[in-house]
């Protein structure tokens, strides 16, 4: 069958809109940031070139390191918790019972709202006066209450347990029916003591005021948490909290697609929960999480919004990312910009992405190996 | 023959009590699994619900938080809407007008052994909010007020022997212009502590408890509710152009989210369709540019592409008469035709789709475009339904580009940079209050829309990823 011409034009045709996209706004762009990272430009004079003078000033730069060390740790950490906890909320929403679609509709609700929004709701929760240390000082004024439910649930969980197993039972020592039972007890027990005075508030202590934001021009260095500082901590939780139902949902599709005779079987040779999980629904997971993982690097690694909405309100060293050293490089405030050290920048955050998942790549096919 | 039959009924009620704890357990767990999910779900959906209720609260920074609020008690709207009701007829948007005369009653406690003393009344100048917002009041209440004398209506000796007083007055319209609000001031001397009013005040607590405050008497019901939401949109307008900032960057977003939205599905479609059921040379190449383009950061390509914008796409724009894109709707809508992320989920569903129904048509001489716009578009709906929905969220909650493209005029921003010249103005003084509220306005239509299209939302996001 012979084509005609426009028979033969039009996988061109219909690519065109997008190939004007990715030649103009990816491909040339690409290629100019290339160029202009070994080049001295402030986007008004002609580019002059200087070599590798970007590069080699971008190492000495003390700012660059930071924003380097801060990436890092995020993107890892971040990549790392969201992960988990993406899979921990799948684990519990792969359920069928009632009402489980309004649960999943609650638990994706995170992920719908923009960058800005959740950053200002943070920053307010996050203030001296905000909920944050409000409920950490109840927490700190209440220890009494908190431990005597736990001790409680742990008492009514072990006389449950070890009653069934006088019976010679089999159970488990989380048997989830004598849980539930054991945590409306304990708090009907310890509501009844709070309610009788028995059990108090300690009273007299200072409310927690930590500092997580501050306007300060240096990060004071005792207020990290292995090495964290307080503001970029609190970025971290934020983005887990945002990202996880994404990659959640992901993993509950995942999940669902996981056939019942594999749990069937597990179940006949007698592996326990954990045993099935991570002997069988793990390795039919492993696509998903290199999926997940893959998705998590790249967006880690580019985290920028969170540290522009914060801005000033907490010193830029505590913040400042490489995705925001790039910005700020090319559109100080102050300043004219220093186009080739931003496109330098860039350069190697592009780099270190590919590289970063390369590595991962790796890491996960040597993994199937065994 | 007895004894057997005792038996045997004794065996089954055995069995039957099995039957009955083993139902009862399944109940227990149930119960756990229930307990878990509202758990997580506090953790979910808290921070926002405690948003979504401090954004109507007079100080959302108050210490220690409460989850009462003043604005959600029926009892201050039947106050809100009598009192706008005396100052201007109307009870839901109020305003102080000439001949109102608004009764107030105001009740303070003192110590046994203690005499009340008569509160001070005064209507202050208060500037409301942010200085932008005092050069839009032409008339202020202070100018134009008289207060009857304050009188003691009721006295009543507590089991403590405190003494708990009722003051009334009522607060006249001398002049003959209409000011929009009408604030108040009570003030009492040190350790005078104040019990209730016809309306809670606003700031019960200023200077030790000696003055309660009243931001607007004569609100009406709506603006007391959503007080900071009425400054969001009333205390901000464009210096140079006097438009309304906020209800501009509601219009911005939306007119960028829609065309981005409709040039997206159809040029999507169109290289989706080519990449996943046309032969033709460089298809490999341009699909692994395209993956390998999903992986580049945004902040390698933005400098170019803001001097591509800059100078108007290689000077095409003047075409139309416009020199630079930058500050504009059409830079970005231009710069954002068609993702490669949307390219890639139509790729996907129509590699999906059985391939008999495209042989079919092709026998009876239909072109690819027909085979396109016939017969996979209309088959392509749920697909769509995904990339509308996910297209519509990522342009809404998009921050780094627009941040890049949009400096200046103000009324230019989209809602997220909006918000970020809001956290600038208002975050300083700690005014939380508009800032939220702003937040919740902006976060409103996605939440709409995922309540609406939920499953598209699902959808979407495992077209993205498990069916790749």
């Amino acid at each position: 069958m012979r084509r005609s011409i426009k028979e033969k034009t039009a996988p061109y045709v219909l690519l065109s809109p997008y190939l004007f996209m990715l030649f103009v706004f990816f491909g040339y762009a690409f290629l100019r940031c290339f160029y202009f990272s070994f080049t001295e430009y402030d986007l008004f004079a002609p580019p002059q070139w200087v070599g590798f003078k970007n590069y080699l000033n971008l190492i000495q730069d003390f700012q660059f390191g930071l924003a380097l060390k801060n990436s890092l740790q995020f993107a890892v950490i971040v990549t790392t918790l969201q992960t988990v906890l993406a899979l921990l909320l799948a684990v519990i929403l792969n359920q069928k019972i009632k009402g489980i679609r309004f649960f999943r509709a609650l638990y994706y609700m995170p992920s719908i709202t923009s960058s800005a929004v959740v950053t200002l709701i943070f920053m307010w929760l996050f203030q001296k006066k905000g909920l944050v240390n409000y409920l950490l000082t109840s927490l700190k004024n209440g220890y009494r209450i908190i431990a005597v439910f736990f001790g409680l649930l742990l008492m009514f969980q072990a006389f449950l347990v070890i009653g069934e197993k006088l019976k010679k039972r089999p159970v488990s020592c989380f048997e989830p029916s004598y849980l539930f039972l054991a945590v409306v007890l304990s708090f009907m027990v310890t509501f009844f003591l709070v309610k009788t005075g028995i059990v108090t508030m300690v009273e007299g202590l200072p409310p927690v005021e930590t500092v997580w934001l501050n306007t300060k021009k240096i990060w004071p260095r005792n207020h990290r948490l292995f090495g964290i500082s307080y503001p970029l901590g609190s970025i971290m939780l934020l983005n887990i909290w945002t990202t996880a139902p994404t990659f959640m949902l992901l993993y509950l599709a995942g999940l669902q697609d996981i056939p019942k005779e594999l749990y069937e079987a597990a179940a006949v040779d007698g592996a326990t929960k954990i045993k099935t999980f991570w002997y069988v629904v793990r390795p039919q997971l492993r696509n998903i999480t290199f999926l997940v993982v893959t998705m998590g690097l790249i967006s880690t690694l580019q985290m920028f919004d969170q540290v522009a909405i914060i801005g000033d309100q907490a010193p830029l060293d505590a913040v400042i990312t490489l995705a925001y050293y790039v910005y700020i490089n090319a559109f100080p405030s102050s300043v004219s910009p220093k186009i080739g050290m931003a496109s330098a920048a860039a350069v190697f955050l592009g780099l270190l992405t590919l590289i970063i998942v390369l590595i991962q790549r790796i890491v996960v096919n040597a993994g199937e190996g065994d | 023959m007895t004894k057997r039959k005792v038996d045997t009924v004794k065996l089954l009620s055995e069995e039957e009590m099995l039957e009955i704890k083993l139902k009862r357990h399944r109940w227990y767990k149930v119960g756990m699994v229930y307990l878990v999910l509202l758990l997580v779900s506090i953790l979910a959906i808290g921070p926002f619900f405690f948003g979504l209720l401090s954004s109507l609260k007079d100080n959302p920074l108050e210490w220690p938080p409460k989850l009462t609020v003043n604005q959600l008690k029926p009892a201050n709207w039947v106050a809100a809407f009598r009192l706008s009701k005396a100052g201007c007829g109307k009870g839901f948007f109020g305003e102080f007008a000439p001949g109102a005369v608004i009764p107030f009653q105001v009740t303070y406690q003192v110590p046994a052994g203690k005499e009340p003393v008569i509160p001070q009344v005064v209507v202050p100048k208060r500037v409301p909010g942010t200085a932008g917002a005092a050069l839009l009041i032409e008339h202020y209440a202070a100018d134009y007020f008289r207060v009857s004398a304050v009188q003691e209506v009721k006295r009543e000796s507590l089991a403590d022997h405190s003494i708990r007083v009722t003051y009334e007055f009522t607060i006249h319209h001398t002049g003959d212009v209409v000011c929009d609000r009408l604030p108040l001031d009570i003030t009492v001397p040190l350790g005078q502590q104040f019990v209730g009013a016809t309306i809670d005040p606003n700031r019960p607590n200023e200077r030790l408890g000696r003055v309660q405050s009243w931001n607007n008497l004569t609100a009406g019901v709506i603006p007391y509710i959503f007080y900071n939401y009425h400054r969001v949109f009333s205390e901000n307008y464009s210096r140079t152009t006097g438009k309304n900032l906020f209800t501009s960057w509601i219009r911005n977003s939306f007119i960028i989210c829609i065309a981005r939205v409709l040039t997206n599905l159809l040029f999507a479609s169109m290289a989706g369709f080519a990449l996943a059921r046309l032969k033709f040379r460089g298809k490999n190449t341009i699909f692994l540019l395209m993956l390998f383009s999903m992986m580049i950061p945004a902040q390698v390509t933005f400098i170019s592409n803001y001097l591509v914008l800059r100078d108007g796409v290689f000077g095409l724009s003047r075409i139309f008469g416009v020199n630079t894109l930058l500050n504009s709707y059409s830079g970005l809508i231009v710069s954002g035709l068609v993702s490669a992320s949307s390219v890639f989920i139509m790729k996907q569903f129509f590699e999906g789709l059985s391939s008999s129904l495209e042989e079919a048509a092709r026998i009876d001489g239909a072109s690819t475009y027909q085979i396109l716009f016939r017969i996979f578009l209309p088959l392509a709906k749920p697909a769509l339904g995904a990339l509308t929905i996910l297209t519509f969220q990522g342009v809404w909650n998009e921050f780094f580009w627009p941040l890049v493209v949009l400096t200046s005029p103000q009324d230019r921003f989209t809602l997220t940079i909006g918000l970020l010249s809001f956290r600038r103005m208002y975050g300083v003084a700690f005014d939380w209050g508009p800032i939220l509220a702003g937040s919740v306005i902006s976060a409103l239509p996605l939440v709409v829309l995922f309540v609406v299209f939920q499953r598209y939302f699902v959808e979407g996001i495992s077209f993205t990823g498990v069916k790749g």
